[in-house]
């Protein structure tokens, strides 16, 4: 085949448009790089967000309830969730775990004891008790205890040391005294009051409310309930990812809020993702223009050569030995764009892996299987491209 | 390899040819392999069109070419280009050659235009010594005079094999001397395959032991 194809270089001159040719293979060059940046890309967030290395208990608590709008104030039944909306809630994909918070259908008046002087009215929520990690043996009750482990949240001691004790001349907590003062609880409905000593075992960041044990708030709303059971207002869920765009997304479209912080990674997230996305759909469409040209050429050449094609083909050249040699022409320098290509994109890679270990980020140094992947499948459309293309113009002569 | 035609008509010299008696056109034909075939036509009465038709490169026609027992028709590109390397060989009328190639080029091409080819590349010269074409073998297609495009042409048309081989005028830019030498390089290599070939010009000619004779 070889002398064959060399004769066949003076007869078939591909320098016609060589300018345009090379142009088209740089703006491939190009479309290939950006496709396989942002393959890579997308691939190094998500090693950053779930890779073993990087995991740093990604996993988080997220109190769910309703925006409280305008319209909905005075009516408390608003912003409850429906049964139907609790199951939605449950079968969704991020939600690891689900629990309903119980709030207290009774009055609260917590009194601290001494020459403290404060007393303040209260409410107490429960949660159920895996999504708290405090020790088992401090949060504990059982009917008859007097004692009532309750777990504040850290805002609140925050709160009542930078800003109330000061403005009033009150002494500042430590964390310690606080859970070592026994407080006096008074329970009561419209008929009897109750007094009990409350006991702070803990804090929490991650439960924004006054935490009692669940098998007390059971009991203590069946005693001292005044309404019958209300609604659920609050639920908590677990989730690995609270920066996942789905959980996002299923909150906004249903009107929920939780502790916009913790949802703050998911913004950088989803922004990240559009740049990623938006590269990679100039890639493609840079790749589908270099197709474009590529045709062109390739109709091009043909056209050019028609006589001298014709009067081959009459001689007795198949139509295959001709398609053969007008691949040949080609493909090789599609090989050396790619394989180009691939190594800008490790040099890439391993100076982003370079830079982000400074960070204490880890990515792989090296390009993953999904950039070869990439590679194979760019080619291989071009590859077909050109084929169909050759076939369709030798045909046609 | 067997040729046949069937009331074989060509559309535009339909109304002319039907005025007249042919041995060939609308008649049911066969050509035997091996067989050396002149056919003497005048001038305008399809002389060139026939070799194409047979050559399968003009379609304009009314009945039948059959080859090996099929329409032309029947065979798709690939199939009618391995054909044109392996078993039909022809030298046209006007020549063909690529300008941009030298003699020997042009021969070669049509040499490794088969993967393996049927002759060595020594071969060229052997024949170019004995159409006294040696000496321009190394020359562009371009500066070639006809008489020595002819025999190019010719021997272009010997370098591959084949069963039939396909002549319009062939030595129609030749002296007598070097007819007599192409023509005894023809006959030698269609022995040597055992081929035949089919040969039109215009008067009655002693060049070959024809087989058969045909007037178009």
């Amino acid at each position: 085949m070889r002398p064959f194809f060399e004769l066949l270089k003076k007869i078939i001159q591909t320098g016609v448009g060589k300018t345009r040719f090379l142009m088209a293979a740089v703006g491939l060059g190009i479309a290939m790089l950006l496709i396989l940046i942002a393959i890579q890309a997308h691939s190094n967030f998500s090693q950053l967000l779930y890779s073993h290395k990087n995991q740093n208990e990604t996993a988080d608590f997220l109190v769910l309830n309703k925006t409280i709008t305008n319209a909905m104030m005075g009516q408390s039944g608003k912003s409850m969730f429906s049964p139907e909306e609790i199951e939605t809630i449950k079968k969704q994909p991020f939600v690891q775990a689900f629990g309903l918070v119980t709030s207290s259908q009774y009055k609260v008046v917590i009194q601290a004891p001494g020459e403290l002087h404060f007393a303040t009215d209260m409410f107490f929520e429960a949660v159920p008790d895996s999504f708290l990690d405090v020790k088992a043996e401090d949060w504990k009750w059982s009917n008859g205890d007097r004692t009532i482990p309750i777990i504040l949240p850290n805002d609140f001691l925050n709160l009542y040391n930078f800003g109330f004790s000061l403005s009033q001349d009150l002494p500042q907590i430590s964390q310690e005294t606080v859970k070592a003062l026994p407080l006096q609880v008074n329970i009561s409905n419209n008929q009897v009051s109750e007094q009990y000593m409350g006991h702070i075992v803990g804090f929490s960041d991650r439960i924004s409310s006054f935490l009692v044990p669940a098998s007390f708030m059971a009991w203590a709303n069946e005693k001292y309930g005044i309404t019958a059971a209300p609604g659920t207002s609050r639920v908590i869920i677990k989730t690995p990812d609270p920066s996942n765009p789905d959980l996002v997304k299923f909150l906004a479209d249903n009107g929920y809020t939780t502790n916009q912080d913790k949802l703050k990674f998911s913004k950088t997230r989803m922004i990240v993702q559009t740049i990623v996305s938006v590269v990679g759909f100039f890639g493609l469409i840079l790749l589908f223009f270099a197709l474009l040209v590529f045709s062109m050429f390739i109709q091009l050449v043909i056209a050019s050569c028609k006589r001298e094609i014709q009067l081959l083909v009459i001689l007795g050249t198949a139509p295959r030995q001709l398609q053969r040699y007008l691949l040949r022409q080609f493909v090789p320098l599609y090989i050396i764009i790619g394989v180009l290509s691939l190594i800008l994109v490790t040099g890439l890679q391993y100076w982003a892996a370079t830079a982000l270990a400074q960070h204490q980020m880890e990515v792989s140094t090296l390009p993953g299987v999904p950039v070869l992947a990439g590679i194979a499948l760019v080619l291989g459309l071009v590859y077909i491209v050109n084929v169909l293309t050759v076939r369709k113009y030798v045909n046609n002569i | 390899m067997q040729i046949q035609l069937n009331h074989l008509m060509p559309i535009p010299l339909q109304d002319k040819l039907r005025q007249r008696t042919s041995d060939i056109w609308n008649q049911d034909v066969t050509f035997q392999p091996g067989n050396f075939v002149k056919i003497k036509a005048p001038s305008g009465t399809g002389k060139t069109t026939l070799i194409h038709y047979l050559y399968h490169i003009r379609y304009d026609y009314t009945g039948k070419v059959q080859v090996n027992g099929q329409p032309w028709q029947a065979y798709n590109k690939n199939e009618i280009a391995i054909m044109r390397q392996q078993q039909i060989s022809i030298i046209f009328q006007d020549l063909r050659l690529f300008e941009q190639l030298s003699a020997r080029e042009n021969i070669t091409l049509k040499r490794v235009m088969e993967p393996k080819p049927y002759y060595p590349p020594e071969k060229i010269d052997e024949m170019a010594a004995r159409l006294n074409v040696s000496h321009v073998l190394e020359q562009s297609g371009k500066t070639l005079s006809y008489g020595e495009r002819q025999r190019i042409a010719i021997i272009r048309a010997l370098v591959q094999p084949f069963q039939w081989l396909l002549m319009d005028e062939p030595f129609s830019h030749l002296d007598e001397e070097n007819t007599q030498r192409a023509a005894a390089l023809i006959a030698d290599e269609c022995r040597a395959r055992n081929a035949g070939f089919i040969l039109t010009d215009l008067d009655n000619d002693q060049h070959f032991p024809y087989d058969v004779h045909y007037h178009l």
